[in-house]
C-alpha cells in the first residue's frame, strides 16, 4: 500500500525507480520527488514503473506535471514499464502519445529522439 | 375538504415519477451516515479512549512525585491512566509516581508487547508511552519501534502516544516517530517525572487540539462535497419526450472525507430527438478539480445544446479546461454517447475515458469499441477525437462509468477488478435478469465488497436503457 522512490544517475539521465501503489494517497510523494529533481537541475528523467502496482489518475497527473515540468527546461521523461494492466492504463488515457514508453531502462537511457 | 380527499386515496407507495423515468442517486442515506461518523456515538458509556472531557481542565503546577500508598481517588473528574508499552524485562527504566492536575495519582499499566497493549487499552487510558526499542523482532531491537507506533496509533486513534528512545543517538529515530504520528518524544536518559508529567499532558492537549482540526476540516469538506452533490457534478436529467429511454443514475463518495472527487456525467435530449449522454473525471482529489468537474459538466451541456458533438464539442471542452485548470497538470477524462432519436444506433466518443459497457438480450456483456479514442483533455494540443457509431438494436442497456468503479481491490493482495472482472461481474448481474436501478445497485454493492468495504476513490456509473 504504499509507495517505493530511489534515484540514481546514469550518464546524464536520472532514473527514478518507483516501487509499489501510485494513488491518491501517495502520489504527492511522487511529485515531491520530480519537483525535488528538476529544481535540483535535472531534466531528463527516466521513471522506471517496472515496481509499481497500481497506478490510479492522480498519479497519471502527477506524470503529465512532470513530464511539463522538464518540458521547461527542454529536458525529456521517459518511462520504463513492460506490465500489460500499467500500459493500457497510458493507451486508456491517450498518454501513449505523451511519454515515450521504454522497455528498460538501458533503453531509456541510451534513447535519444 | 383537503383531509376527505386524502381519506379517499389511500397513500401509496412511493412510484418512479409519472414520467416512467427512474432517476436515483445514491447519496441518499449520506447525510445521516456522515453524521455518524462526526458524531462517533459520544455517550457517557461509549468514550473514545483519550477524549478530552476525562482531562484535567486547568493549567497544572509543576508536578512533584509523591509517594501515596494507598490511594485511589475515584472522584470526578476521573484519574489519569498511562498505558506503558514496553518490553524491558529488567524494568529498566522504571516510570515514576505521577499526579495529575487534579492531585490524583496517575495510573499506570505496563505491557511488554502489542497483544497486550491491545487488552489494555481500554477507554479510560488517556496516554500512551511507547519504548521505541520494543522488540517486534527477535534479537532486532529498534527494527519495530516505528512499526510498533504505527500499531499502536491504529489500535488508539483518539489517543495521545509518546515515544521513549534511548538517548540522544537515537534523535533521528525519535523525530520520525513525531513525524509518523506520536504527540513528543523523551530520551530515556533525561527522564524523570516531571519532564513525563509535562509531556505526557501536552501530549493529550495536543493529540485534543488536533482531533478537534481534524473535525473542523472534514466538517467544512463535508458541507463543500454535499453542495456539489447536490447542485453540481449530478444534475438533474433532461430527457423530455424520450419516452422509451430510461435512465439510472449512482455516485458514491470515496471512503476519505479529506478528499473530493471530479466525477461528473449529464444527460440532455436535444428538439431533433437525440439523447446524449456523457459522463467524465478530473484526476486529482480537491475542491479546485471537483469545481473544474462542474464547470466541465456546464459546458459540454450548453455545448451540445447549442448544437455541438464529436472533435468540435471536445476540441472545445479542451479549451475550457485549459483555461480553467487550477495546475497544469490536470486533466479529464471523458466519454460521451449521442443515441438516435430512434434508439437503434449511437455515436461514441472517447477522450481517455474508459469505454461504456452494452447489454443486449442473450448476448454476453460487451465493451463497446475503445480503439478510436482519443487521449483525455488537456494532455495534447493538437488531438482528435473521432466519433465510432455503434448499432444497439431494439433493446439494450449502456453502462457508462468512472474509473473508481474498475479500480477496486479484489482480495487481499495488489489486484484490481479491472475492466474484464467488471464485464464479467455485470454478465452475471444480467442474465439472472438485473436491470436498472437494480442492476446498478447490485453492481455497486459487489464492487465494494470485493474491495473489502468502501472504495477510495469517488465512483459515479449512468445507466441507459431501452426496450
Amino acid at each position: 500500500m504504499d509507495l517505493s522512490l530511489s534515484t540514481r544517475t546514469v550518464g546524464d539521465r536520472t532514473v527514478v525507480e518507483v516501487g509499489g501503489e501510485i494513488d491518491v494517497y501517495t502520489a504527492p510523494k511522487l511529485r515531491e520527488q520530480l519537483v525535488e529533481l528538476v529544481n535540483d537541475g535535472s531534466y531528463h528523467l527516466v521513471v522506471d514503473m517496472e515496481g509499481v502496482d497500481f497506478l490510479d489518475s492522480t498519479g497519471l497527473g502527477v506524470l503529465v506535471g512532470g513530464l511539463k515540468r522538464v518540458r521547461a527546461h527542454e529536458g525529456s521523461l521517459r518511462l520504463v514499464c513492460n506490465q500489460e494492466r500499467i500500459l493500457k492504463i497510458f493507451r486508456i488515457t491517450g498518454l501513449t502519445k505523451v511519454f515515450p514508453i521504454h522497455t528498460s531502462v538501458q533503453e531509456a537511457v541510451s534513447a535519444t529522439d | 375538504m383537503v383531509r376527505t380527499w386524502n381519506g379517499g386515496a389511500p397513500t401509496a407507495p412511493a412510484t418512479p415519477s409519472g414520467e416512467g423515468r427512474n432517476h436515483a442517486m445514491c447519496a441518499t442515506g449520506r447525510p445521516t451516515d456522515r453524521q455518524h461518523d462526526q458524531h462517533p456515538g459520544w455517550t457517557s458509556d461509549h468514550r473514545p479512549a483519550g477524549v478530552a472531557a476525562t482531562l484535567p481542565r486547568q493549567r497544572a503546577t509543576e508536578p512533584v512525585p509523591i509517594e501515596q500508598p494507598g490511594e485511589t481517588v475515584r472522584s470526578q473528574p476521573q484519574p489519569f491512566t498511562l498505558l506503558v508499552v514496553g518490553d524491558d524485562p529488567t524494568g529498566g527504566f522504571a516510570v515514576p509516581d505521577l499526579l495529575d492536575a487534579a492531585g490524583h495519582r496517575v495510573r499506570i499499566r505496563r505491557a511488554r508487547n502489542l497483544t497486550e497493549a491491545q487488552r489494555l487499552l481500554t477507554d479510560d487510558v488517556t496516554c500512551i508511552l511507547l519504548d521505541l526499542d520494543i522488540e517486534l523482532v527477535p534479537d532486532h531491537p529498534k527494527a519495530g519501534g516505528l512499526t510498533a507506533l504505527r500499531e499502536v496509533l491504529r489500535m488508539a486513534p483518539a489517543t495521545a502516544v509518546l515515544a521513549l528512545a534511548a538517548g540522544e543517538e537515537d534523535a533521528e529515530l525519535a523525530a520520525e516517530a513525531v513525524r509518523v504520528g506520536a504527540q513528543d518524544y523523551l530520551f530515556r536518559d533525561e527522564f524523570d517525572a516531571s519532564l513525563l508529567n509535562r509531556a505526557m499532558r501536552y501530549a493529550v492537549e495536543r493529540k485534543r487540539a488536533d482531533l478537534a482540526q481534524r473535525q473542523l476540516t472534514e466538517t467544512r469538506l463535508l458541507t463543500q462535497e454535499n453542495a456539489r452533490l447536490e447542485r453540481g457534478l449530478l444534475p438533474t436529467p433532461l430527457l423530455g419526450g424520450a419516452d422509451d429511454l430510461r435512465f439510472a443514475a449512482r455516485y458514491r463518495p470515496g471512503r476519505s472525507r479529506a478528499l473530493l472527487g471530479g466525477d461528473f456525467y449529464d444527460v440532455v435530449r436535444t428538439p431533433d430527438g437525440t439523447v446524449h449522454a456523457m459522463i467524465g473525471d478530473v484526476c486529482g482529489h480537491g475542491p479546485d478539480e471537483a469545481a473544474l468537474g462542474v464547470e466541465l459538466r456546464i459546458a459540454w451541456r450548453a455545448l451540445t445544446l447549442a448544437g455541438l458533438s464529436g472533435d468540435e464539442l471536445l476540441g472545445t471542452l479542451q479549451e475550457v479546461l485549459e483555461n480553467e485548470r487550477p495546475d497544469d497538470e490536470v486533466f479529464a477524462t471523458l466519454c460521451t454517447i449521442d443515441i438516435a432519436s430512434d434508439g437503434l444506433r449511437a455515436g461514441l466518443c472517447l477522450a481517455g475515458h474508459p469505454s461504456p459497457l452494452l447489454a443486449r438480450s442473450g448476448r454476453p456483456v460487451e465493451l463497446l469499441p475503445y480503439e478510436h479514442g482519443g487521449p483525455a483533455l488537456g494532455l495534447l494540443e493538437r488531438a482528435e477525437w473521432n466519433r465510432r457509431t455503434v448499432e444497439l438494436g431494439e433493446a439494450w442497456s449502456l453502462m457508462l462509468y468512472t474509473d473508481g468503479l474498475i479500480e477496486g481491490r479484489i482480495g487481499e493482495g495488489t489486484a484490481r477488478l479491472g475492466q474484464d472482472g467488471m464485464i464479467e461481474l455485470v454478465d452475471r448481474r444480467v442474465r439472472s435478469g438485473l436491470r436498472g436501478e437494480e442492476l446498478l445497485d447490485s453492481t455497486m454493492a459487489e464492487v465494494r465488497e470485493l474491495n473489502g468495504g468502501e472504495l477510495t476513490d469517488d465512483v459515479a456509473v449512468v445507466l441507459l436503457d431501452r426496450g
